[in-house]
């Protein structure tokens, strides 16, 4: 089976110190929702763009659908829908004149579907897009990017200014999408927003990629902050060697550590003492990357927990 | 429906700016085709163009001979106020092709869609050449209406000439702003190079009649060819039409395979 995207060493250099990507390798297996995340600036839109044969490689390949990303271009979006980050869209139309107007563009559009997405989104069609809201200016371009039924849907921030209902109903779409074997390639720089949805992530920062991970994998890594406040008074020495919990420290009875995976060793362990509050703190999706996947140079990035349970290890 | 595909869209953003030049132009073209008989009996234009010498060469009037409506339109609006608005509104129009579809974001959508980058640019002209001939159409509308109520002679066939030279030459100028606004990005430049463009070249035409050793500079203008053959009284030299339009489709050609190269600004 054709992968619905595939890079090869895929390079975008804008000179130092600026937004590019460099040797991407990227394969997004079709009929999947994948994820392609990193913080702001990592990268994400270059790559979508160089996809899109909106911006030219300077080195390296891609495919798209099977497709050459140049010289196939038409034929690619014939078949991909795309909703930029930015979405800017003809400000004197209305939702239903912009979706009439992109309609025509494709070609061919289901109409009883394109309304029946419009009715789930709640967009009101009837009104310009200069008077919506960022929120409703998304849903015009959620439309859009359904309405065509394409075999790979790209969105850069599709849930950006979404209210949380409207945002269930786009993963309903995702999933009904997937359920067809269309692929939906999204990226964001928020974890939680995606991880339910993605079967598959990629993670981008600073312009490499660093993984390709399943979201079950990634869970199985998920990185905690806990803190315990303990009725009595309790050794930090009650829980030490705990599989996966690192940087504990004990102070006036609060305890606070680092978890990697699974609670249950360190909540069983705090169960033997009266416990008054446990709070827990996911970390952003940007400590993630830097405890697993470590920096991508090592001069500007402060050395991640995994890099020092690596070393104590070695020195162990 | 004016949401068909790329050109029917352009038409549709252009259809009120067009009306609206159209009406200044026509309606002033018509106006001073009313007006040019009451006109010519209080002014003895000749002589006033006599006392100003070199300088009302500078001003359009080299061919001037004022006391007929085609000479008058000829020194008053063919020279330099028509061109000039053809120009502003030709080069206007296609520094936004793709300049403006840039900058407002809404060129990554555009191109998302099955249109190649030269077909955008290619169906955009289209609407521009539309647009010019409309409002060339309405000034020969107006003006041959102003001259019939006048009863002043205008011949309609060298009046439609003259706007098809007036037309060619608002489509040079506007193909170099399309090529800058294409291989660039920056819509202000596209329109300030092509008007910058026309103001040097016009200066160049003109001076280049009123002072001597100057001549052979006249060639580097667009507007020797533009009213080289005064075609509101000689009817249009088609060599020179085809320079203009050369110009015209060689700047065409030109950001067809700009565009064609270039990053797309995010």
């Amino acid at each position: 089976m054709t992968a619905a995207i595939e890079t090869h060493k895929l390079t975008k250099w804008y000179g130092h110190h600026s937004r590019g990507i460099l040797d991407v390798d990227l394969v997004v297996e079709a009929g999947q929702i994948f994820g392609f995340l990193g913080p702001n600036g990592a990268g994400k839109s270059t790559t979508i763009r160089l996809l899109l044969d909106l911006i030219r490689p300077t080195s390296g390949s891609a495919r798209v659908l099977g497709l050459d990303i140049h010289r196939d271009r038409l034929a690619i979006d014939r078949r991909v829908s795309y909703i930029p980050g930015e979405l800017s869209l003809y400000s004197d139309l209305t939702g239903r004149q912009l979706l009439t107007y992109l309609g025509n563009l494709q070609g061919s559009v289901d109409a009883a579907y394109r309304e029946a997405l419009i009715e789930r989104l709640e967009l009101d069609p009837s009104k310009k897009i200069k008077s919506l809201s960022r929120g409703n200016k998304q849903k015009v371009g959620l439309v859009s990017a359904f309405m065509i039924r394409p075999d790979l849907m790209m969105m850069d921030e599709p849930t950006a200014g979404l209210d949380p209902f409207i945002q269930l109903e786009f993963e309903h779409l995702c999933e009904e999408a997937r359920g067809e074997g269309r692929t939906v390639f999204i990226s964001s720089h928020q974890l939680p927003e995606v991880e339910h949805l993605c079967d598959r992530v990629g993670i981008i920062r600073e312009g490499r990629l660093l993984a390709v991970e399943s979201i079950a994998t990634l869970k199985e890594r998920a990185l905690r902050k806990l803190e315990i406040d303990f009725g009595g008074k309790v050794e930090a020495a009650a829980f030490s060697g705990l599989p996966g919990v690192r940087d504990l420290t004990v102070r006036d009875g609060v305890l606070s550590c680092t978890v990697m995976g699974s609670l249950d060793a360190l909540v069983k362990a705090a169960a033997k003492f009266e416990v008054l509050n446990l709070r827990s703190i996911e970390t952003s999706l940007e400590e993630i990357f830097l405890a697993y996947y470590g920096a991508g140079d090592a001069t500007d990035a402060p050395a991640s927990p995994l890099a020092r349970e690596e070393s104590s290890h070695a020195a162990a | 429906m004016l949401l068909r595909n790329v050109f029917t869209k352009q038409i549709r953003d252009l259809r009120w700016p067009t009306f609206w030049v159209s009406l200044g132009m026509g309606g002033m073209t018509g106006y001073f085709a009313l007006l040019f008989p009451t006109y010519a009996k209080i002014v003895d234009l000749n002589s006033i163009l006599d006392k100003m010498g070199p300088a009302a060469k500078l001003m359009g009037a080299s061919l001037g001979d004022a006391s007929t409506l085609v000479g008058f339109l000829h020194i008053e609006l063919f020279s330099m106020i028509l061109p000039a608005l053809m120009v502003v509104l030709a080069a206007g129009i296609a520094s936004g092709f793709t300049a403006g579809e840039e900058s407002r974001g809404t060129i990554d959508v555009l191109l998302s869609y099955p249109i190649s980058r030269r077909r955008l640019i290619l169906e955009k002209t289209a609407a521009v050449v539309i647009a010019c001939v409309v409002s060339a159409a309405a000034v020969w509308v107006f003006a041959l209406a102003g001259a019939a109520a006048s009863s002043s002679a205008l011949p309609w066939d060298k009046l439609a000439e003259a706007l098809v030279m007036l037309v060619l030459l608002g489509l040079a100028f506007g193909s170099i702003a399309l090529t800058i606004s294409a291989a660039f990005g920056n819509r202000g430049a596209a329109i300030g190079v092509a008007v910058g463009t026309m103001v040097v070249m016009y200066l160049v035409d003109a001076l280049a009649q009123i002072v001597d050793g100057l001549g052979m500079l006249r060639p580097l203008s667009l507007f020797r060819y533009y009213m080289g053959n005064d075609p509101l009284r000689n009817g249009m030299s088609v060599a020179d039409a085809a320079v203009l339009a050369a110009v015209a489709v060689a700047f065409l050609f030109a950001a067809l395979i700009a565009f064609d190269r270039r990053d797309l600004a995010a």
